[in-house]
């Protein structure tokens, strides 16, 4: 029992089931670096308050920087009663050291000690995972520029509506992830505060110097009440829920993929590299990166959910409670990592199909365009509507498609058409009228490009 | 059954639709709110289109003119919804088509509604935002003040709701200030990306008439713009940041109710709510029911709830708009309503409890001081390690006699440690044990005071971009 932390007051011994249900060791050997650090910080800070001697101090410091190398070559060994790792580390540094590593917790709480490592240990995941996004980005963009004079139906609903650039295309999946980058960055101004310093709740009672623990450990700041410090998981919440509107971004850019890919649309083939045949249907070439990306989003929401409902409600302070957030967000950490490569993967290897694209942009696709030409003419958008619409109907009763009407059918529906209606019916013409800011015109869609690519450096450099 | 000429996608469809589609279809009961905004949309690009040459100045005048009028019936309550309007945008743009004939239809040239639904949601939200931040702000500056006024009273601290260390009553309240900011924060961030134009994105091409997207800009009091394509899903996503923060703003919340809850309960005793947030039993006299502060516990269900359908609603839809999206309305509605609702009543009752000082100091019981008991020996040299292990002895010791741990004679103690000398009764004084805790973030006056003093300067930046 001695070397249960609890030590001292406790004289029964504790039910076996209730040490496994206690023991986190698995996910927690991730957090063995960053627990080390956070503690020769704290000796450092020791030191400065006179606590430790300086003769003490460098003995725990070497003795942590061994423990540190046993731990990168997985040598560092847990017991069965070692509760977490930051049991495992003291004990071992008992080991080597002697009684005085017994002196490292002076006036520090391991409450304090677990979230600091929790926001050490996420401060360098989200540098990863921002790393691996700006690359994504970076893919769909520079795709874009190369591919900018691809034109292909854009849908609403499913269904054509008008033509657009291929590039318009990517680039709105590139946007929508540059302001998830943005998010990122803002969950990270967060998590760089640092708890430690805060003792169980109440503070540190030894005149411990927190900004030597802040630079030290390259926080940003340090927290500001003890209580809402060692308590508070927020910083858990937020990376998730970013996490969770990404997934669900990258499941919209899969299923967009999906049905591109289909072989009724044809538009894209993914590489070999990223799709699966089937063990029966020798035809079969399926888009299971796709799926798999897309199928995560219910993954990392129900982890998003399961943290949420294990806070809402509780008490302030500690509870046990607060440790089912690492196993969350460790995983959470993970999938976007995979993820986020093998979404690079699949939109840097795909190749798409021009005749495609080309055959798709079926001449209904200019109905609107037609119904523009009659704007120009000075007819209100909603009669030039309705004569459009007019258009399509009559072309469908004679089987023929929109752009095969004769000047004469169209002037029997208005007599604003003139022969000059024959210059509605080109694609190129069609894209190149959305010159507005954001539009498909080719103007517009090399504009984005720049911007994009200005907004990549900026987040590159706060990464 | 609907006459189709009235229906903005007509000239195609030659069949009429399902009554129970257009019911299913209909969003106009929930979308009432947003006439305002769509108003000002419709002058805002009313205004663009005569720059563009699209509309000469008489018919911008006719249009302007014809738009002030609707916004005075809906501002009365007069406007007359028919049941042919599927949306706010058709009801609008049908009465501008009673009131001022065919012109109206020029209005929503190179405009989709998909467009004009972002922006007008968008515009909505930026505005929720902003009430929503100043009750947020006034809740956590009553917290402040609270924490300013009763700074010297102590109480326990707790941790797994056991006894710890004492405390001061304001350490706890600012605990929860503390948390309000970041969410604070986090609003202020989600309304820095709403302030993003859609209007000009078209269906999803962009705008095909040299619309000046800068001057509805300027006019909308909105930052910069977007990829036309994904603006028309756009107003979902923002949805789901605001939702977002709101649910982790339920949870502080229901932190907070759960804390007072307990601390109401007899056993604590430690504040009494004002009537004006309790309940009565129809049964019991004696009950007194903190229902104010379960309600506001209960809504974190509900919020979070409706991020969880938006989220759902989202998942795997391919790119532009789909008829899905019209979910995201409800839901932000709904939540922008709790909010406001749960904040005022969180200030009310902050502001009107009593705390009962007595019970307060009745509960600071002597073994609150065990960890001091081993912070002195700490102080004496000993390893912390050994002197926890000490201090623990003590109180076992202390509960096999039956006394509480102050009341161990000199011997006792020196029997556990030879480091145990007279000076030891100066760890037996609760104001000594607070005063400890100087670090910053502690729980001593000066440290305190401090994060009063910060937390003020916060609430003044904050207050300043809500």
């Amino acid at each position: 029992m001695g070397d249960k932390l609890l030590g001292g007051r406790f004289v029964g011994s504790t039910d076996p089931i209730m040490e496994i249900l206690s023991s986190s060791i698995s996910t927690e050997q991730r957090l063995s670096e960053v627990d080390i650090q956070a503690s020769m910080a704290y000796a450092k800070a020791l030191e400065k308050a006179s606590i430790l001697t300086k003769t003490e101090l460098e003995k725990i410091l070497s003795g942590l920087e061994k423990i540190s190398e046993e731990s990168s070559k997985g040598i560092l060994v847990m017991t069965q009663s070692d509760e977490d790792i930051q049991t495992a580390i003291e004990r071992r540094l008992k080991e080597l050291i002697g009684d005085i590593a017994g002196k490292l917790q002076t006036g520090r709480s391991r409450n304090e000690q677990v979230v600091t490592d929790l926001k050490l240990l996420l401060k360098s995941s989200i540098s990863v995972i921002s790393t691996h996004l700006l690359q994504l980005i970076k893919t769909l963009v520079e795709r874009a520029a190369i591919e900018i004079d691809v034109i292909m139906p854009g849908y609403t609903h499913l269904q054509k509506a008008l033509p657009i650039r291929w590039s318009q295309f990517l680039l709105s999946h590139a946007v929508a992830l540059t302001r998830d980058s943005e998010r990122l960055g803002e969950v990270k101004k967060r998590i760089t505060v640092l708890p430690l310093g805060s003792g169980v709740l109440a503070g540190n009672p030894l005149e411990i110097d927190r900004e030597l623990l802040r630079s030290e450990l390259d926080m940003t700041s340090i927290t500001l009440n003890s209580i809402d410090a060692i308590s508070e998981r927020d910083f858990v919440v937020e990376l998730i829920s970013v996490a969770t509107l990404l997934m669900i971004h990258l499941s919209k850019l899969a299923e967009d993929l999906i049905i591109f890919s289909t072989t009724e649309f044809g538009f894209v083939t993914l590489s070999d590299a990223y799709s699966t045949g089937s063990s029966l249907l020798p035809q079969k070439k399926n888009p299971d990166s796709l799926e798999l990306i897309r199928s995560k989003a219910g993954r990392v929401f129900g982890r998003l959910a399961a943290i949420l409902m294990v806070l809402k409600g509780i008490p302030s302070t500690f509870s046990k409670d607060l440790q089912e957030d690492k196993e969350a967000v460790l995983d959470v950490v993970d999938t976007l990592t995979a993820v986020l490569q093998v979404a690079t993967g699949v939109i840097s290897t795909l190749q798409i199909n021009k005749e495609n694209m080309e055959k798709a942009l079926t001449p209904e696709l200019l109905s609107t365009d037609l119904a523009l030409y009659l704007v120009r003419k000075g007819m209100p958008i909603r009669q030039a509507q309705t004569a459009s619409g007019k258009a399509v109907h009559l072309a469908e009763t004679k089987g023929i498609t929109i752009n095969n009407l004769t000047l004469e059918d169209l002037k029997s529906i208005s007599p604003l058409f003139a022969s000059d209606v024959s210059q509605v019916f080109s694609v190129v013409n069609s894209v190149e009228q959305y010159t507005a800011v954001g539009g498909t015109a080719k103007s517009s869609v090399t504009a984005q490009i720049e911007q994009l690519r200005e907004l990549l450096k900026k987040q590159k450099e706060q990464a």
